[in-house]
């Protein structure tokens, strides 16, 4: 099935209007990588609805990387302008490695004064008396949002671990061996369990020079997963999202999970 | 069980097992013979990095034939042949690493085996060339073909990078 097609069908599937927040992305130098001794990469950390051109600097301070043999470690060295950070990193053993720019997961409350959106970083319990009298609309989201690519150096290893917060994406689909004109498969946990229905896109690289973003629309089926086959071969941003109401919480009124995944399809 | 009969079942087995391995070593492998033909370039040249290898028609790739490269910073380089055979396995590349050639014709010949010595089992196959220049383009060809007994000859139609290349497959 190619790209057109899966759009298609995705169309007939009438989504909802998502409402995703700002795109947000790593996106490294380098996914696939040959050496005998080591090679240095370097990563873009950005927030912007222009895959893949920068346009809000986001800091670098959260940046990890995992090792293949599962060390968090962090940039050599970081730097941030206006528009990007970048951050710069020697991946010295073979294997895949994972890069993330997650923040902690937090409690978001988001009220209405007038026609005016605001928006608080406090739970339902710590909000009281911070807000104003006035304040209409209060909504209460446990959020937490994964930014996050690999990179592969010889051969690959598997760097999937899961920690079971809201939203994670599992590669089902090695993403060094995503290739033009193959299928990929992700699958999608919320809370640590397979998630269906989680929304997603997939937006090719170059967004800026084409009237019509073509964002791919997907939903994860009843196994938690999503298949789709890219038809040329580049870089890629899928950004998901998933929320579920949290009726009997105290602090929150639903939980949202996202995901941003950089990945490239290489020539086939 | 008696020791008896355990005894004859492990010989029988050991015999078996001879006579497979024999069985492997006496049928005479099929050549394969590939008269390569990188394209001669005009302005600023790099020697190009090229891989040859035969993929299953599942698409694993079984045999890597010739590997011309020289810094392995750029074996990525050379998408599809890292991605299915050089990344997995180091000892391999350095096994069958040779230099990198000029623009010119080079009659190869292999035996249809896999990256151990083994005979590849009857089926149909793909042969892949993928040539990358620094500066230059990249090209990759595939012919499918098939290992059953019969005499098959291709003519791989120039690219880029190659030039018309002829194909052979040669039971003997």
């Amino acid at each position: 099935m190619n790209l057109k097609t899966l759009i298609i069908i995705a169309l007939t599937c009438a989504i909802s209007t998502q409402a995703f927040a700002h795109s947000r992305w790593v996106l490294p130098t380098h996914f696939n990588l040959s050496a005998e001794n080591g090679e240095w990469i370097m990563v873009d950390i950005t927030a912007s609805n222009e895959t893949f051109n920068v346009d809000k600097a986001m800091g670098a301070d959260y940046v990890q990387i995992i090792t293949p043999s599962g060390e968090v470690t962090r940039p050599s060295s970081t730097y941030k302008g206006h528009r990007k950070s970048v951050a710069d990193y020697f991946l010295a053993s073979s294997g895949t490695y994972k890069l993330t720019n997650n923040n902690k997961p937090a409690y978001m409350t988001t009220y209405k004064v007038g026609e005016e959106r605001k928006r608080i970083w406090a739970n339902k319990a710590e909000f009281a008396g911070k807000l104003p009298k006035n304040a209409k609309e209060i909504k209460t989201s446990y959020r937490f949002a994964r930014i996050e690519s690999y990179v592969t150096m010889n051969a690959p290893t598997e760097n999937f671990a899961t920690d079971g917060t809201l939203l994670e994406l599992v590669p089902v689909t090695h993403p060094s061996d995503i290739a033009e004109n193959e299928q990929v498969t992700f699958k999608f946990l919320f809370n640590g369990k397979a998630q269906k229905n989680v929304a997603v896109e997939v937006i090719a690289d170059g967004a800026r020079y084409r009237n019509d973003p073509q964002a791919l629309k997907l939903i994860s089926n009843e196994k938690g997963e999503i298949n789709f086959t890219p038809t040329s071969a580049g870089r890629y941003l899928l950004v998901a999202e998933h929320q579920e109401n949290m009726s009997d919480s105290t602090l929150a009124d639903k939980q949202v999970g996202s995901v941003f995944l950089t990945f490239e399809a290489q020539l086939n | 069980m008696n020791i008896k009969i355990a005894g004859l079942i492990i010989l029988l087995l050991s015999l078996f097992s001879f006579n497979t391995s024999a069985h492997k070593s006496l049928v005479k492998p099929t050549e394969i013979t590939i008269e390569l033909a990188l394209k001669q370039q005009s302005g600023e040249y790099h020697r190009p990095y090229v891989a040859s290898w035969i993929e299953s028609s599942k698409g694993k790739s079984v045999r890597t034939l010739l590997l011309w490269r020289e810094q392995a910073k750029w074996l990525k380089d050379i998408r599809r042949w890292w991605r299915k055979a050089g990344r997995k396995d180091a000892e391999l590349v350095d096994g069958i690493t040779a230099a990198t050639r000029a623009a010119g014709k080079f009659q190869l010949s292999f035996l249809a085996q896999n990256d151990d010595q083994i005979n590849l089992n009857k089926g149909r196959y793909t042969l892949f060339i993928e040539v990358v220049r620094e500066n230059g383009g990249r090209a990759i060809i595939r012919q499918p073909f098939n290992l059953n007994g019969s005499k098959e000859t291709f003519t791989l139609a120039a690219t880029n990078e190659t030039d018309q290349i002829k194909f052979s497959v040669l039971p003997q």
